[in-house]
Order: C-alpha cells, then structure tokens, then sequence
C-alpha cells in the first residue's frame, strides 16, 4: 500500500501556526473568504489586519454578521465581489462608509441577502445539503435582482466547470411546497397550537400563483455558502483543533464548517484534555480546523465575551476618520495596521484618539477587560 | 450597579427624582421636556404588548425593546437575531450580537437557529425594525436608492447605486415572520414615496389587501400589518385595504406637516387619535434606565438641526 497522504486537517500540532504564515498558506489574491463574527463581537481582527499587512488584493468576502472587517479591508481596496446581508456597522455607523463609497463608485460588486436566508445558506453549507427551504423573501426585490447572475459568474464553462467555484448557479429558486405548508405553524391541531404566532393565511397563500404560476403554497431554495476559507476567532482551541466558542455563537459555526478550510484566531491554546472534559460545550470539531493561532487581546478593537469588552472611544474616532477622502483612508488603515501584531496590539489601544483614563497599548487593552459575571465590562464609558 | 434577577421581569424601576434631576443639570437637559429621539423611544415602547415576542432588529430597536422591557412589556420576552432569547437588558446594546444584549438570557445560540427556532417555528409576534423608506403598504426599503446594482451589473454607465444602505440584516424575516411589525423611523417626503423602488422588507400588506399583489398573495404566510413610528406621527397599516393612514399625531405637530412628508393622499385612520404626551415618568426611565450615556436619544434628526439654526 502507497504511503498515506495526512490531510491538512488532521496534522496534528502541525496546525498550530504564526499569524503571518496562516494567513499566507491559505489566504490568496481573489480568495473567497468568510469572516466570522458579528459586528463588534468576536470579530478575528488579527487575521483581518494580516491580510492588510500583506495586501492580498480581489478578495471575495461573503459574510453575515455587519461589515467590521469588511470595512477595514474595503479601506484598504482588498475587496472586489461581496456577497453579503448587511454592510452596517449597528448603532456606531449606519453603513460602513468604505464599503457603503466602494459598492457607489464601483470599486465592489455586491449580491444581497437577507439574513435568515444567509443563515439558512450556512447551515446547507455546513451539512452538505444541495440548498436549504427558506420561507422569507417572498415579496422581495431580492426576488429579482441578481448581482452575480448579471455579471455572468454563474452556471458553468464550456469546459464543464463552474464558472467560480463559490458561486452557485443560481442565486435562489422556488419551488411548489409538496407538503402543502402542512409543517408550517401554528399548525392545526385539535385545540389549536401552543405557538405564540397567531397569523396563519395559508388558506389565502394556496391562491397564490406568484413564482411558478400555478396556485398553491411556495417555498424558496437557497443554495449552500461553499468558501474557499472562513476565519474565525474563538477563546480556546485545543492543540489539535477542537474549538470552544463561549457567548455568542453569531453566524461561526456553521461558516466555519462549510468551508473548505478554516482558520481560528484563538486567545488562549489549550491541552485538547482541557476542553475534552466537557466535550458537550466544545463548538468545533478537531478536523474542521486547519490553522491555528494563538493571539491574546487580537480581537481588539473588538469585544471577546468574558474576555475583554470592545473599544467604543477607537470606534467613534475610527467612524469620523473613515468619511475622510478616500486616498486618505486607505493610508490611513495601512499605517494603523503597523509592521506585526505585537507591535500593533502594544502601541495602537488609546493611540491617537482620546480615551477617558488616557491609557495606552498593553495598559488600554488590560483596562478594557471583562467581567466574568457579565461577559462584557459594566459601565464602560460609552460618550456619544 | 443593581443585580437583576433573570426571573424578575422588568418594571418601572423607581429612579429618585432628585439623583434624575441633578443627571439633568449635569448634562443642560430640561427634565420635563422630551427631545426627537426620546420621543420614538417612548412611542415605540407604547406600541408593545406585554407577554410579546420582541424580535428586535439593529439600531434604534436596540433602545425601543429595552424601553419596552423596562415600562410597557416587563413580560415580553426579546429575541435578537445573533443567536440570544430573552436577555434582560441593564445597559443598552449597540449590536444584536454584543454581550449586552445577552446579559442574563434564556439560551444564546447562532443566527441562523433564532430564525429557524424562534421565527419561523411560531415565537416571533411583535418585529420592531428601523428602515430608510417607507411606502404607501408598508414596504420597506434598506438597501438602495438610485438603481439597486453595482458597476459590473449595470446597463446605465452609473458607477453604483446612488445611496447605499445596509441592507436587509435580519429586518426582510422579521417583517416576513411577525404577526405584527413595527418601524422606527424619520419621516421625510423623499423616504415616503408611493411606491419603494427596491423592497427589502414586506412590514405591511405588500400592495392592497385582497389583490394578487397583496403579502399573501406573494406567497407569505404570516403578517397582519404594520405601525411606523416616525418623529412626526404614528401610522398604521389599515385593516380593509392595507394602507397607511394617520394613527396618532404628536403634541404640536400639525397634520400638514405629516402630510406634506409623504407622497401620496394620506388618509385618517377610523380610530385616529392624539399621541399622549410623553410623561415625566416616561422620560425619566428613557433616560435613567435605559440610556444615560445618551448613544442613542442623544441623537438630532435633520429637523432637529434646522430647529437649532
């Protein structure tokens, strides 16, 4: 018998990696990659900011979850193709003003979902489906529009292949339920349902000929999220991959197991022993993680649920900075990532925007800590 | 800072009026007077119902559902679409995924699990969204304005989309899956036109009721209406025809001015009604309880601005 192949995934400690090296091995020029988090929590900011380091340009990003890292790269014009739900930065920015200027003056190309959708996108992902029912969108102008069909990125090559192998051949499709909405619910049992919702118009919905044209209850399909790479950030992992998510889980677990390889940015890297104990609480299993690096505080300016709260004084600056001319912002995202992260993580917390304790570098990071009864840090000073 | 107790439901808490004074000089705000986003705080808040789902959307839903918890609907139970259900809320969240937002709740689980086991399983009744434009059957828009496609995709020479928004977000399922919607936003002709160029949320009856271009007939199956909550009045979606009409109009404000901000022939609700006016009380927890940092009432809309000047 020929000597076995090891698989990426199952190379052991070999997994665990430097920063630079990670992001080198699997992340390339026009790389489909997903960036998990949400919004200002659990964001792997460490990753992000070495893709700007080392300037890995056309970047495909498809992603759920608000556009932090989204907008640090689209500031940096590392992105071309975006398939995404929300391009906001939640009750900091409206809409991330980088990404919001490159989708108005061309620089990037977006497909829309809603979130639900997405999300249902993650989970076909994650368990191999071909595409997952979706009951939401009817409606919709996401109905009708369809950034990457228009483009010509779907379907396949005279070859045979897919034109991007991210991109399903559809954007989505409607199917006539075979059921009948008989799993809908409230659903009519004797005595009705123990369901909250009241409203059930199935009965004016069988009327219905939208989409197909014949009458009758409609579903929508949505195809599977299949990146090339996913980057998550996440408190522990054992040194063989398992990983363990505390707090909330945001879209992760499913983006991380759909992909092709995943990449975690973890605070602390652990005996597998540690987790294994408890293995019900573990997130991730061991072979759907291909990089691991360890980076304490990397989710700055980020929040880590119980580890440490994010820093509101760098994101109220950073969201005037951002709708400065467009030159101006990718210089200055560029000198904000600095030569390597311990340089960065030691000299940027506090620096160059005004904090209330006037703290900085490895002192701003300890001062922004969380407390473990809460998961974040309570009475953090949040001034508009 | 107080211990909540996770089976405590929220109340009135009684903040002393003398420590509530004194928070009022600090920061050169009169005590009785309410301002523009303290206003759709408070209305919002009035529109919940106690022993509700409030699946609350980003933005100023962060601060309309902790208002609503802390007076309104103690007992409702609030979803937010990161993954938490049924968090007690004690310092406001500026995310639907932040830590905050999660502090005491029942199970924090991923996105697309509160869609599926809270939404589309039966437990989303009352969905409380923001939008950018609003039209006449309460459709919102929060995507774009000016043509929906990017460059590549485009016939017209445009680089983009003249505005871009953020988006859908989790608001298309929530408007898809609630019995009743809700949206929070500031009212202005350009962003009440007849009809949304692009809909990202059905919220309303999707066009008029009993017609083929009604929500139902475009295949959903859940949804009763909607209320808009702007910073001039409170519309709502009529029971015959789906449309929106005046439903509450606030202290001071003239119906002309309502009507001169949207663009169609904007009818009266049966039942129309003046908006009480906001109460000490009201305020006071707005302010005490649920946003002493003042992230989001301490913020102006456009009319406030030309006010000033």
């Amino acid at each position: 018998m020929a000597e076995a192949t090891i698989p990426t995934f199952m190379r052991g400690k070999d997994k665990i990696m430097s920063l630079s090296d990670a992001v080198k091995t699997f992340i390339k020029p026009g790389t489909c990659i997903c960036p998990g988090g949400f919004s200002y929590t659990k964001k792997p900011f460490a990753l992000a900011r070495e893709v700007i380091r080392q300037d890995i340009k056309d970047l495909f990003v498809t992603m759920n979850g608000g556009a932090s890292i989204c907008e640090f790269w689209a500031a940096a014009g590392l992105v071309k193709l975006l398939d995404t739900t929300y391009i906001g930065l939640e009750g900091i920015q409206p809409v991330a003003y980088s990404v919001r200027r490159s989708i108005q003056d061309g620089t990037i190309d977006v497909e829309d979902y809603s979130n639900y959708g997405f999300g249902l996108r993650t989970v076909a992902g994650r368990y191999g489906w071909p595409f997952a029912p979706l009951m939401s969108e009817f409606g919709t102008s996401f109905m009708d529009h369809d950034t990457f069909g228009k483009m010509g990125l779907r379907g396949k090559k005279a070859d045979g292949s897919w034109i991007h192998p991210s991109i399903a051949p559809a954007r989505a499709a409607v199917i006539e339920d075979p059921f009948d909405g008989w799993g809908l619910r409230p659903h009519a049992f004797d005595g009705g349902d123990a369901t909250s919702n009241q409203t059930n118009f199935l009965e004016q919905v069988r009327e219905s000929t939208a989409y197909t044209g014949n009458k009758g209850v409609k579903c929508i399909l949505v195809p599977p999220i299949l990146p090339e790479v996913t980057i998550i950030l996440a408190q522990r992992t054992g040194e063989l991959g398992t990983t363990r998510i505390e707090g909330i889980w945001g879209p992760d677990n499913e983006q991380a197991i759909s992909a092709k390889n995943c990449i975690v940015q973890v605070e602390k890297i652990v005996q597998e022993e540690e987790l294994r104990a408890q293995p019900y609480s573990n997130t991730i299993a061991m072979q759907y993680i291909d990089a691991i690096v360890e980076v304490p505080y990397g989710g700055f300016p980020g929040q880590v649920p119980y580890y440490y709260d994010y820093d509101w004084d760098f994101w109220r600056s950073y969201t005037q900075i951002n709708r400065k001319d467009k030159a101006e912002v990718n210089t200055y995202i560029r000198d904000w990532v600095m030569e390597d992260e311990w340089t960065f993580l030691s000299t940027r917390p506090g620096d160059g925007y005004p904090t209330i304790t006037g703290t900085s570098g490895l002192e701003r990071l300890f001062e922004l800590r969380a407390d473990a009864m809460y998961g974040y840090k309570p009475g953090l000073a949040r001034p508009l | 800072m107080a211990v909540i107790r996770a089976s405590d439901p929220g109340q009135w808490t009684n903040v002393d009026d003398t420590e509530y004074e004194a928070y009022c000089k600090e920061r050169g705000i009169d005590p009785e007077k309410y301002t523009t986003m303290e206003l759709l705080c408070i209305a919002a808040a009035r529109q919940t119902y106690d022993y509700s789902f409030i699946f609350a959307g980003t933005g100023l839903p962060m601060i309309g559902c902790m208002m609503a918890q802390h007076t309104y609907a103690p007992n409702a139970l609030i979803i937010m679409e990161a993954g938490i259900l049924d968090p007690k809320l004690i310092e406001v969240p500026i995310s639907v995924s932040e830590a905050r937002g999660g502090y005491m709740c029942s199970t924090l689980s991923n996105m697309a699990d509160t869609f599926g086991t809270f939404a589309q399983r039966g437990f989303c009744t009352f969905g409380m969204l923001g939008g950018a434009e609003c039209d006449k059957y309460g459709n919102l828009n929060s995507t774009a304005m000016g043509g929906y496609y990017s460059k590549s995709a485009r016939d017209d020479g445009k680089t983009g989309p003249a505005v871009r928004f953020a988006g859908s977000g989790g608001a298309n399922n929530i408007a898809s899956y609630a019995d009743v919607g809700l949206a929070m936003m500031v009212q202005e002709k350009r962003r009440f036109p007849e009809v949304n160029e692009y809909v990202t949320s059905v919220t309303g009856s999707r066009g008029p009721l009993g017609s083929a271009d009604d929500r139902y007939h475009h295949g959903l199956f859940r949804g009763s209406g909607t209320t808009i909550v702007s910073d001039l009045c409170i519309f709502r979606s009529s029971p015959e025809t789906g449309e929106l009409q005046m439903a509450e109009i606030y202290p001071g404000v003239e119906e002309q001015l309502v009507r001169d901000n949207v663009s169609w022939e904007l009818q009266t609700a049966k039942d129309f009604k003046p908006f009480d006016v906001p109460a000490y009380e009201e305020i006071k927890i707005a302010r005490m309880v649920c946003d002493p940092n003042r992230i989001y009432l301490g913020r102006k809309t456009k009319r406030d601005l030309a006010a000033e000047k």
